[in-house]
Order: structure tokens, then sequence, then C-alpha cells
């Protein structure tokens, strides 16, 4: 059950970020100096005022907490960081949320430093990647004995069993990728900008079927960083707070499974009619999937924009692909969707280029990107976390 | 002789105490898993009790080694060097009559006629001294 008193009343102050390309040459930890102090700059909090911190994915591929914090010198009274894995973002901005809240620290910085293409290729699911040797197997599904490798390959399983099961298709799930582009296509940071249309999706090649290249996120480097504090502090802050309205956590179980909601019968679920009634991060929020104005999701493989809209409503199960088409999820349609071009075109800083985007999209600072009127924006991903933010 | 020198470089299973039996079966030929003596559920992966009614009484049950494609994929790209002369290879996700899936790999099909609720069974490869995998193959459907 969601916690009502914490409608509002944190919010995020600062965001920030490095530059974001392939094959930067700089370490993490030289990246998460560049978005903590931007995001502080942004903020108006000087360096002293930041007294706690969350870092999302840190080592090998990221800088851990414990090093940020020596080496740029911060004087942190919390911090904390997550397992190497892209689910956690909103699960950190939550957790920085409490900590304020309960006073174990003013404010707190949430970020990711990553270092992807500076890391040899095998990393993700390959011979130096020790998911699948984890006692009960990958988190993404892995079972490397069978050649069942990269979270790439868990999330084809689940665009089979989809397609299957709601008799659709690849050239359907097209349209995800090719709308973020065009989004990205607008906006100066991201890193891929050339439009493309559904048949150059369909050419591109198959890297684990039936996922095309195209459906695949970026592999790059680069950080970025939000500074969240108590709503009460942040109104005599430099710039308007980004009210944290509404959340809920990250799901776990048998009937969860990272790329997929319950009921669609992958791995060890069961087969169900999934429904996803009022979420609790709507009924905290005092809003429904009709008053968000623009959606962000952890779009590390396009099929997971498909999971995400039906896990929390915006549609039912096998609705997705036909939500999808005809511009309703891009900017000027009637759900924008990833308007920074998300993890498939912006870049792969774990969906926090995300949260930097719907800060800038609630200030109104999004440029040829930005969402009219944007008041009530998103981030829900297909396994089940979700923050609703306000301006 | 190149075939006795020939060594098995691709990833073996992560063994542990909970799925050694597991394995041991598998050795022997038999496809087994956790069976509760309480509610009768069968689960996998190996677990120290049953998800269900958490007894920590259960028996490796034989099972019929029968099931059906849920899902697949086709490897286009080589996570690891030992797999680079066998793409395009497949993962199949097994329904096994008895209600769990694991993941292994369909022999004796071409890629492409893979099918959703395909009916497969169970083949024992031994692909090392120690480890045997259960893969699969299609059965007609009866
Ligand atoms: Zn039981």
């Amino acid at each position: 059950m969601a916690n009502f008193d914490l409608k509002d009343r944190t919010a995020i102050v600062g965001v920030g970020n490095s530059q974001y390309g392939r094959r930067l040459m700089r370490s993490p930890i030289d990246l998460a100096a560049d978005a903590i102090a931007n995001a502080l700059d942004d903020s108006g909090l000087s360096r002293d005022e930041l007294d706690g911190m969350i870092v999302s994915f840190g080592s090998p591929i990221g800088a851990d907490a414990d090093a940020i914090a020596q080496l740029l010198g911060l004087k942190l009274r919390t911090y904390n960081q997550t397992w190497a894995h892209g689910r956690f973002t909103a699960s950190c901005i939550q957790w920085a949320a409490m900590i304020v809240n309960a006073g174990m620290a003013d404010a707190v910085a949430c970020l990711a430093s990553v270092s992807f293409s500076g890391m040899r290729r095998p990393m993700m699911g390959g011979a130096s990647d020790r998911e699948g040797a984890r006692e009960a197997g990958g988190g993404h599904g892995e079972d490397p004995a069978y050649g069942m490798t990269s979270p790439g390959a868990g999330a084809a399983l689940v665009a089979r069993r989809y397609f299957d099961r709601y008799g659709t298709n690849s050239r359907a799930l097209a349209s995800v990728p090719v709308a973020f582009r065009k989004h990205a296509s607008m906006n100066p940071a991201a890193i891929m900008r050339e439009p493309f249309d559904v048949e150059e999706h369909q050419q591109s090649r198959y890297v684990c079927e039936p996922l095309h290249l195209l459906d695949y996120c970026l592999i790059n480097d680069g950080a970025a960083c939000v500074i969240v504090t108590t709503s009460e502090r942040a109104r005599d802050l430099k710039q308007p707070p980004v009210y944290i309205s509404g959340m809920q956590g990250l799901p776990g179980g048998s009937e969860e499974f990272i790329w997929a909601y319950p009921g669609l019968g992958v791995v060890q679920q069961s087969v169900f009619e999934y429904e996803a009634g009022l979420q609790p991060v709507y009924k905290m929020a005092g809003v429904t999937p009709k008053d968000i104005d623009a959606l962000f999701t952890y779009d590390a493989f396009s099929i997971l924009a498909w999971i995400a809209l039906e896990r929390f409503g915006f549609c039912k199960p096998g609705e997705a692909p036909s939500f999808t088409q005809n511009g309703r999820i891009e900017i000027g349609g009637e759900l924008p969707i990833n308007t920074n071009g998300g993890l498939l075109s912006e870049a792969h800083i774990m969906g926090w280029n995300h949260q930097v985007e719907i800060v800038r999209q609630l200030r109104g600072e999004a440029g040829l990107r930005q969402v009219t009127n944007a008041e009530v924006i998103q981030w829900a991903n297909a396994y089940g976390d979700s923050i609703i933010y306000r301006k | 002789m190149a075939e006795s020198e020939s060594r098995y470089l691709k990833p073996l299973p992560a063994i542990s105490s909970l799925n050694q039996p597991y394995w041991d079966a598998l050795k022997r030929r038999e496809l087994r898993m956790q069976q509760c003596d309480g509610c009768g559920r069968i689960w996998y992966p190996p677990s120290p009790l049953c998800p269900g009614c958490w007894s920590r009484k259960f028996t490796w049950t034989l099972l019929s080694g029968r099931g059906r494609v849920n899902s697949w994929v086709v490897f286009h790209q080589a996570y690891f060097h030992s797999y680079e002369n066998d793409i395009p290879y497949n993962v199949v996700e097994v329904e096994l009559d008895e209600g769990p899936r694991i993941l292994s790999n369909l022999l004796d099909v071409a890629n492409h006629d893979i099918r959703a609720r395909m009916p497969v069974e169970v083949y024992f490869d031994d692909v090392t001294d120690e480890i045997t995998l259960a893969k699969f193959k299609p059965r007609a459907s009866e």
C-alpha cells in the first residue's frame, strides 16, 4: 500500500549529465564528476550541502559510490548502491526520497556513471559475465550451458512469447524504436540521431531472433545525476521543484520476470489474463493513466515499451501493438514516450538520462522535443516499478 | 583421435548443493525435479523448500521427459567463442508436462520450423564425463 503521506513531500531540484558517447575514453568517476557538478550547478546547492548519494550500477561497468565520494571530496552522511542492473533506477530515487524524509540526509545525489564501450565485448552475456552462473540462473533468464546468455536474449524470449500469444510480430514492434529515433533526431545530446523506418528496422540484422539490432539499446559511456531533497527546501532553491508525487517499488517473486508482467507465461510464470488495475503509484499521486502527459520507460529492448504500457493499464494485454501505431507515442501524439530517444537512441545510462529528460520536460526546457503543457509525467517499467512526477 | 582429445569448451552448469541431485539424475539419464510431499507441487529451479507451502519435505520425482515448446529464440550472435560455429542456434523454453519450464536446445529441427506448443521429448546429451545436459527433440503429437 502506497504511503500517501509521502505524496509531493520530496522533489528533484537539480539535474546534470556528462557527454554521452561511444568510446569516450574517460573513466566512470571522471564522467560522474561532470554529472554531479552539473546537477549541483543546476540546483544552486553547494558541494558541502550534498550529504547523501545513491549510485545505481557501480563496478565493473560504472563508478562505485565510495570511490566517487572519496575522489570528489564529498562529505556524505548516507550513501548506498545497487547491484549492477538497470532495473534499479526508480528504486534509487525512491530510497533518496525516503532518506531525506527520514532525516538521514538533506540532499541526495542519485546517479549512474558507466563505461559500457570501454569494457571488453563479452562483458554482458559472454564468458566474463557471471550472471548465468548465479545460483538458480541469471536475472535475465540466462542459462549459459544451453547458450542462453545476455539480457537481450531474455527480452527476445518474452517477445516471441508475446508475438505468439497475441498474434503480432516484429513489424508491429518496429513502431517503438522508429518513434524513439524520431525523438532523438530532435535531441542534440543523442548519440544516434538518424531516423529510420519500419523497412530499415526489418532489414537490420537479428541479434537474438526475433529481436533485430534496432530493437537493442546502445552501448556507450556517460553519466547522469538527479538531486533529491525535501519539497520544503526545494521551494527556496534556484529551479522550480519537480515533485515526486507517487511511487511504487520493484516487485519480485516467481510470478515476476524482469522483462514481463505476471500472467504472460515465461520462465516460471503462470498463464492468466493480466489486469493492471489501478496501480499503487496512481493511487498515491491521485491520478490515472489518462492524466499522464508523457511516459518514460526503461527501453533496453523495444518490446519493453509494450510490456510497460500493458502493465500500467495504458491499454489491455495484447493491445500495445495497435496502441503504438500512427504516431500516438510520438511527440505531438496522445502519449509521447521517451522523448529523449531513450536507451535505444539517446544513450544507455540505465534510465538516468530519462530522469533528466523528465525534469527538463516538466520545467519546459526540452526545446524542439517539448511536450505541450506537460504537467504530470510517469516513469514506469516493464518490471513494475514506477514514479509519478509533477511540476 | 581428434575426437577423443577434443575438450568440451562450452559453458558448463554451475553446480550447487541445491541442484546437485538434478545434475546427478541427468547423468543417470533421468529427468528429476523436486515434488512436495505435502501439496504435490513440482518446481524448478531447485529450492530449499516448496515455494508453494514452504514444506521442507520433498522427493526428487522422475518426470516423463515430455513437454512442449513455450517460447524460443535464435542466436545470431555468439557471446561465447565456443558457440561461434553454432550460430544461428536455437534456445527453447520447454514447458514440461509436469508444469515447470526449462531452457534447452531443440535438436533435429531447422530453426525456422520451430513452433510454439510443438511437442518435444528429452534427449540426454553427455557433454563431458561429469555433465549430461537435458536437450530435446521433436516428438509426434498424440
Ligand atoms: Zn508444498
